[in-house]
């Protein structure tokens, strides 16, 4: 029994498609607040007209001046033309550019992604939004990476927060949160359109619409497709693991009084990712979100959000999957005295999940319907104006699996001199059950099970957190965030009785500490030139407890670089040229071993005319091919070096 | 990884060198903008020649209290003129002070102060700018309101008039107009 795949080997072959629920807080709550700097040059601003000023989205939601650099938390920003100029032709691409996750593209179609640590093809503990609606699924607790594709020019920001954020988002947010913020319609008016190909991204096509009416309802409708080439074996040979995806959908937005705004959004996508190779997967699915969103006075508001997703894959092994879910969300903020402002909120999810199983790979019960009721409050304390504020806030969580679960957590935000911050916070954050980890049954031939039904309880952590942000001059911004994770009852796979050691059980075997710290920085050299880029250290010392006998020797839950290093430059030359690089040193993975790398996107645009803009990109240039995880299953990929042209019309 | 090592090490070395202008800052998105609308402002508004010492004497943009701006207001001035006149950036504690000032943007956290500030400031022809709440009802002049994440403008004519200023209609027309007491 050398390494038990603890999760289900043919589900992580399968790997990815779903798109659900969540807290849709993100518009009025902390990260929001943490815009990117240097986004608004003055000389772009200064041409623009009055009318055109006051168009401009402002995200600093709250309506007091916040400084960017007072956030008490590790964020790191990614906006949309970072993620334009790196040549990211996915969500997973643009999310290498937040050097504060683990990213690792395992074959043509799945990605590895977490956030301090614990990084895995089914890493369980990042709690991803799309627009306020969640997309990690609770069949295993993580995303299926291989349908999250809203297309790339609609994103407005990527909020990375890296550390536990349960205390807002609730279940999930162990290691991080996600957000993935699209442009409001207002900002997409007019014809967009972009097509290319290239060697790996073989071919891609993107049109999108947007129109106004005046002083009412904004529009935006777009439809996108592409399909990738394989992967290549580490035998040598075609993985045969190609990938297609189309998508169409649509994105409202009015300001149905001067105090109120309205947004209605709706996405369907159909995809065929093959990680296997030679027999792609049929995943569909779609999602329809509304949210009202209303000013109450100055510093308070009131948001009701609701939305609804269905997911559905197709194996075509007989095994299928579907959830739908359903989701309300409602927060009001205020004031409260001179000096505290109060977020609280209340949510309810319901998630429809069935499987047709085989006679060897099952979810019993089939049919499951799971609840999720919670409730949050948060109180921002200034203590000292301007230079010390204290957060006090906690989650309050019922799920079916195990109850009652509270997030609390503590941060203080010092600002010793002015856009000087030093933070620090102490939370507490838990990983609640998925349905993989308690209704999966694994059988030899009937009646014989290999992995059984299992008892296991949520996997905690308790973080605390100390970091520094400064804004340094107009055109630096830095920031270190370090911390100590301590953990306990992290998930393994417990051999049953002798002699043969089966059925295997989930148990919460495992208990220690992560450690590290992140830096990141963004420098404006020039106007023309502009640097972003991080490192990051993590350092991990997990054990078993005492009664464990985990089948992978507490090793199977992750497999992370101790040191990985990422900058990315965009440079703007004369005769409307740009050239962009990003360059990423990651560090090997221990367990299963992957060699340290080092890889190279380079981007080339011209614009021969304002609205058209010609591109070529290069992705991994420095090798032929390279690995950059090894799952348990499917076998071993390597990522080939791949270059696409694409043209554009805007 | 030794080389990772090495890059990391210049890396931080090079991106946490502070620069001389380290006391400065940067504003957050809603102030660039905001910094931006202030330079619109004096292109759209005419002061009595009589404000300006000299016919060449700077065009001046104050901030009264707590700078929100940071080093951007400057940025955005910068080489820039407006009838002859360049434009200046200049920062007081105390509106006794501005009285030399063509547009005075007061924070928002003088809030407890504006009606005062307001009072002494009467008299000059002095175009007063703020985000503060009730800012146009206590008599000042544009307000600025952060509505659906966007910027708008109330202003109140009548306060400018008062001021022997001309506010242009291209200003005005995208504008609320408000009055004293109202808001």
């Amino acid at each position: 029994m050398a390494r038990i795949d603890a999760r289900g080997s043919r589900l992580q072959g399968a790997g990815a498609g779903f798109a659900l629920t969540a807290a849709g807080l993100i518009l009025l709550v902390a990260p929001a607040r943490a815009q990117q700097p240097d986004s608004l040059s003055p000389s772009a601003l200064k041409r623009l007209s009055l009318e055109q000023l006051m168009d401009v989205e402002v995200i600093s939601v709250s309506r007091r001046p916040e400084k960017l650099s007072s956030t008490a938390s590790a964020i790191q920003v990614i906006t949309g033309e970072d993620i334009r100029r790196a040549g990211a032709s996915s969500i997973p691409e643009a999310l290498r550019l937040a050097t504060n996750l683990q990213v690792a593209q395992v074959n043509a179609s799945q990605w590895a992604v977490s956030a301090r640590g614990f990084n895995n093809v089914l890493a369980n503990k990042l709690l991803v939004l799309i627009d306020g609606r969640t997309i990690y699924t609770p069949l295993y607790s993580g995303v299926f990476w291989d349908v999250q594709d809203p297309p790339l020019e609609s994103i407005d920001r990527i909020e990375v927060v890296s550390g536990p954020g349960g205390a807002l988002w609730g279940a999930n947010a162990v290691n991080g949160v996600i957000n993935i913020i699209t442009k409001s319609a207002r900002e997409t008016q007019g014809l967009y359109a972009e097509g290319g190909g290239g060697t790996e991204l073989q071919g891609f096509g993107e049109v999108r619409y947007g129109a106004r009416i005046p002083s009412g309802p904004a529009v935006r409708v777009y439809g996108m497709g592409f399909g990738r080439s394989s992967t290549a074996l580490t035998t040598g040979g075609d993985a045969q693991d190609s990938w297609s995806l189309g998508e169409g959908g649509f994105r409202m937005d009015w300001d149905a009084s001067a105090a109120d705004g309205v947004t209605l959004q709706a996405d369907y996508y159909d995809g065929r990712p093959d990680p296997d190779g030679g027999s792609s997967i049929i995943a569909r699915g779609g999602n329809a979100i509304g949210r009202w969103a209303r000013k109450l006075s100055e510093g308070a508001g009131l948001q009701v959000q609701a939305y609804f997703d269905r997911t559905w894959r197709d194996f075509r092994n007989g095994f299928t999957e579907g959830l739908s879910t359903y989701d309300v969300d409602a927060q009001h903020r205020f004031p409260l005295g001179r000096r505290q402002e109060v977020v609280w909120g209340l949510s309810a999810r319901l998630m429809d999940h069935k499987t047709e199983n085989l006679p060897l790979f099952a979810f019993e019960p089939a049919h499951r319907t799971l609840h999720r009721y919670s409730a949050f409050v948060q109180d921002e304390i200034e203590l000292i104006p301007e230079r010390l504020s204290l957060t006090l806030g906690s989650k309050f969580e019922h799920n079916d699996y195990t109850g009652f679960e509270v997030q609390p957590s503590v941060r203080l935000a010092w600002s010793p001199l002015d856009r000087h911050t030093v933070w620090a916070a102490v939370s507490r954050a838990v990983k609640t059950p998925s349905r993989l980890d308690r209704d999966f049954v694994l059988s030899l031939a009937p009646g014989i099970p290999i992995i059984d039904q299992s008892d296991l309880q949520s996997e905690e952590v308790l973080a605390t957190e100390l970091g520094w942000r400064a804004q340094l001059e107009a055109k630096l911004t830095a920031s270190i965030s370090t911390f100590y994770n301590d953990y306990d009852n992290i998930r393994t796979a417990e051999p049953g009785p002798p002699p043969f050691g089966i059925p295997i059980t989930f148990g919460n075997g495992v208990r220690g500490h992560t450690y590290g710290a992140e830096l990141a920085a963004v420098y404006q050299a020039t106007g023309r030139w502009r640097l972003r880029g991080g490192y990051t250290f993590l350092k991990k010392d997990l054990s078993l407890k005492p009664g464990s006998n985990d089948a992978n020797g507490a090793t199977a839950e992750s497999d992370d670089p101790e040191h990985q290093f990422l900058v990315q430059s965009m440079t703007d030359l004369p005769g409307r040229v740009q050239v962009d690089a990003v360059l990423r040193l990651v560090d090997e993975l221990p367990d299963p071993r992957v060699p340290g790398y080092g890889e190279l996107d380079v981007r080339l645009a011209w614009k021969p005319i304002e609205r058209l803009e010609l591109s070529v990109a290069g992705q991994n240039l420095l090798h032929d091919e390279h690995a950059e995880f090894i799952p348990s299953s499917p076998s071993p990929r390597r990522i080939e070096r791949a270059v696409y042209g694409k043209v554009t019309w805007r | 990884m030794r080389d990772l090592l090495l890059h990391v090490v210049m890396w931080v070395a090079v991106s946490t060198t502070p620069s001389s202008s380290f006391a400065q800052g940067t504003a957050t998105p809603e102030y660039q903008l905001k910094a931006v609308f202030l330079f619109n402002f004096a292109q759209f508004v005419d002061w009595p020649s009589s404000t300006f010492p000299a016919p060449d004497s700077p065009l001046a943009i104050c901030i009264l209290g707590q700078d929100p701006f940071g080093a951007y207001l400057d940025e955005t001035v910068r080489g820039e003129a407006i009838n002859g006149r360049p434009l200046a950036v200049r920062r007081y504690q105390r509106p006794e002070e501005a009285t030399g000032c063509q547009i005075l943007f007061i924070s928002r956290k003088e809030t407890d102060h504006l009606p005062e500030a307001l009072d002494s400031l009467e008299g000059h022809s002095i175009l007063t700018v703020s985000d503060a709440d009730r800012f146009t009802s206590l008599g000042g002049m544009i307000r600025f309101v952060t509505e659906h994440n966007r910027i708008r403008l109330h202003i109140n004519l009548g306060a400018a008039k008062a001021a022997n200023l001309t506010i242009s209609s291209k200003l005005l027309r995208p504008a609320q107009i408000v009055s004293k007491g109202g808001d």
